[in-house]
């Protein structure tokens, strides 16, 4: 029996363990934060060994894989050798997006992280609101640094109240892709700007192009703000969360998201766009082998989706659709943009400055473009040899870059703090749509209860 | 005389101490954190910051998702564990026998304990993928099998029973080469056939292997998460939300974890009770 009592209990103790495993990783998470610092001041005094001019290290987190990664670390390595203020930049990739802002979040409780981070798109409300940056404004405006360089449609997404709080670094905005050899095989030379307009063609595609799918149309909450940026509505209350903190969405409110639904569910429902999965990449495979038409997504996808195709067929590049014929908005950018944090060095946010101004030069900008597809952020990158010779080679990218410029500030996209919780919301409640073959009214309602909670509740908490 | 019966009573207690204070960090402290701040309502910093009472408790109670959390949990568990213990038992029989190409074939069927479920679900990701995928190129089907909420949660389910089923197999293995020779040859000398062998004296003689395996797959699978974190997300709509997911994305996606923190303590309390009751089955089933 006794034997019986101790094996209960060590069972117990392992049911416990998925218990423990909750809290510990916040924890966990801290250890690793305080390791990485710990290494970077190690790394510091060494630096201070050996220089005597003043030296100063920097840490920079950044959430850039593979190819990408590999573009930062020669950017940062070629600044490493040609600043001469003696500055030390620490690279460290954290892992995604979301990884690193919840990396940073662990770590800015034992208030110690890095000086300068790249942060996605949607963390930009929370960031401003956390309280521990130094608005990019500020050091701008200390070095008397022209804003005009950075491209204004760019810019107008990290500019809250004329003030700018982060530079933009990798900025991408959505593409229409669509597989030139099949629109010739149907007579359609008109490519379409709309969702209804690809309706339109959706037979004459399948029937006479012999596409499998018309469109692969991936189910990711970032197009559907997309298509309401292209509506012209606001995703949420108070100026789109930019003149106040948004206390709700608007998308239910003025309608913009039940019109995007409908039109969504209308493709779905002809068999035009069936559901391909989740996130940004999960239409590019049917795409890339010749199955789909046309499918959706990010600039920065151009170069992956060109390699894959590999020759197989032409692939045509257009604006990011719109939801009705006569929508006159344009896109917001998504992306990342690198934030400077407050640790009260002035030394150190010196060393930051002349980082992120190398980061953001013509010359760097366009070696990154031309490495990674993201937009050169600051215009007089244009001019580059480097930008005009990947301009040659991918004559794609000029839509992208057309795209952007004919798209205006006021199209600059939400702020809101719980972001990444409400894109999740909106991918699951599409799925539901199309699953269960509920109302598009229905799904927008359902979408805007759960954010608005959401809202409702960081709110109360973090005052 | 006194020192020797004070270091009697109380001496076993000093070789306890260590073990304790490694459980007490890692397992006590955390525990109790959680119950502490599945009471409370946590800020964008993870701290609490309004004391809610059985507040969290209340909302998962009448929420749906919440159910349909545990719903999906439940035949998860299912499929895996009957899964998981059936291709270990089938592999362990097999392989009970010495034929040439055996060691390939135990390497082989123990494998699936070595491979992380991650890397796992990425190359099933690729295998199940409707128009690239080769499992329907192979069936010619044209099955969305990880976007149509109908198939999602069964392959989830599939690949975490054969995620599982390697370790079984070792412990089926290892309970099998237990069972004394002799009494199948009494059994055949008796006349018995295979079939009777193995109902009669086989099953039998694993049955203690068996129900250990048992409970700690139950565990097990209660606890995946890596599979459903790369494969679905929790999707299509909620049809593979398994709950250590839902926990996960409350407390590090959505930063709440005082809801996160109740939802383990819920998830604790179910796997105590069924262990529980699981033991008390265990008298009736299992032959010692």
């Amino acid at each position: 029996m006794n034997k019986r009592i101790t094996a209960v209990m060590l069972t117990a103790a392992m049911a416990a363990g998925s218990l423990a495993g909750c809290s510990g990783g916040s924890s966990a998470a801290g250890t690793t934060a305080a390791q990485n610092t710990a290494g970077t001041t190690a790394a510091g005094s060494a630096e201070a060994g050996t220089t005597a001019a003043g030296p100063t290290t920097i840490t920079f987190w950044h959430s850039m894989g593979g190819v990408n990664g590999e573009a930062i670390d020669y950017l940062v390595n070629k600044f490493n050798t040609e600043n001469t203020q003696g500055i030390t930049v620490e690279a460290q990739y954290q892992g995604s997006y979301d990884d690193a802002i919840n990396k940073l979040k662990s770590a800015q409780i034992g208030n110690m992280g890095a000086d300068l981070v790249q942060i996605y798109d949607i963390g930009t409300r929370f960031m401003i609101d956390s309280g521990w940056v130094v608005p990019m404004q500020e050091l701008v405006d200390a070095d008397g640094w022209d804003l005009k360089q950075v491209e204004p449609n760019i810019a107008a997404y990290y500019t809250v109240d004329n003030t700018l709080y982060s530079m933009p670094f990798n900025s991408s905005t959505p593409l229409m892709y669509y597989n030139k050899d099949m629109f010739d095989k149907a007579g359609i030379t008109e490519i379409p700007d709309s969702l209804p307009g690809i309706e339109a063609i959706g037979e004459d595609l399948i029937n006479k192009g012999g596409a499998g799918e018309v469109m692969s149309l991936a189910i990711y909450g970032w197009f559907f703000e997309q298509f309401t940026c292209k509506q012209q509505q606001a995703y949420a209350n108070n100026g789109n969360g930019r003149t106040d903190v948004a206390t709700a969405v608007d998308f239910d409110q003025n309608g913009a998201g039940a019109k995007t639904l409908t039109a969504w569910k209308s493709l779905y429902d002809k068999g035009f766009a069936p559901n391909v999965g989740r996130g940004g990449d999960a239409g590019l495979a049917d795409f890339s082998s010749g199955k789909s038409a046309i499918t959706l997504g990010s600039t920065a996808s151009l170069k992956q989706i060109l390699n894959d195709v590999n020759g197989k067929f032409e692939v045509g590049t257009a604006y990011f659709p719109k939801v009705s014929a006569d929508d006159k908005g344009g896109v917001s950018i998504g992306g990342g943009s690198l934030w400077a944090l407050n640790n009260e060095d002035t030394a150190k946010q010196k060393a930051t400055w002349e980082f992120v101004k190398f980061l953001v030069s013509a010359e760097s900008q366009a070696y990154w473009n031309a490495q990674t597809g993201y937009f050169p952020v600051t215009t007089a990158a244009h001019d580059e040899p480097v930008f005009k010779e990947n301009i040659a080679k991918y004559p794609q990218f000029m839509t992208a870059i057309e795209q952007l410029h004919d798209s205006t500030p006021e199209s600059a996209g939400a702020l809101l703090s719980i972001f990444p919780e409400a894109r999740k919301v909106v991918e699951t409640e599409i799925e539901n749509m199309l699953n269960s073959g509920s109302q598009p009214e229905a799904a927008a309602d359902a979408m805007a209860k759960q954010i608005n909670k959401a809202i409702e509740e960081y709110n109360l908490l973090n005052e | 005389m006194k020192d020797k019966s004070l270091i009697k009573r109380f001496g076993a207690y000093g070789y306890v101490v260590p073990a304790m204070l490694v459980f007490a960090v890692f397992l006590f402290y955390p525990f109790f954190k959680t119950i502490y701040l599945s009471m409370y309502k946590t800020n964008k910093m993870g701290e609490a910051k309004l004391f809610v009472g059985l507040g969290n408790y209340i909302d998962l109670l009448t929420s749906k998702s919440f159910y349909n959390s545990i719903a999906v949990t439940v035949i998860f568990v299912l499929i895996v564990v009957t899964g998981s213990m059936l291709l270990g038992l089938i592999a362990a029989v097999l392989c009970n026998k010495t034929f040439p190409g055996i060691r390939f074939f135990s390497t082989a069927y123990a494998l699936p304990m070595a491979i992380a479920s991650s890397s796992a679900a990425m190359i099933f990701k690729i295998m199940l993928h409707p128009s690239i995928g080769i499992v329907n190129k192979l069936l010619h089907l044209d099955i969305n099998w990880i976007n149509d909420p109908k198939y999602a949660l069964v392959c989830v389910a599939v690949l975490t029973a054969w995620l599982n089923s390697g370790i079984n197999f070792l412990y089926f293995s290892a309970g099998l080469s237990n069972i004394d020779e002799s009494i199948y040859e009494r059994a055949s000398v008796d006349g018995a056939n295979e079939v009777q062998k193995f109902f009669q004296l086989t099953l039998p003689g694993l049955s203690p292997i068996m129900f250990y395996t048992l409970v700690v797959n139950i565990i097990q699978a209660f606890q995946s998460f890596g599979q459903v974190k790369v494969l679905t997300q929790g999707g299509p709509g909620e049809s593979t939300n398994l709950i250590v997911y839902s926990i996960y994305r409350d407390a590090f996606f959505n930063f709440r974890f005082g809801s996160a923190a109740a939802q383990s303590v819920i998830l604790f309390a179910l796997i105590m009770c069924l262990t529980l009751v699981m033991f008390k089955v265990e008298k009736k089933g299992v032959q010692y």
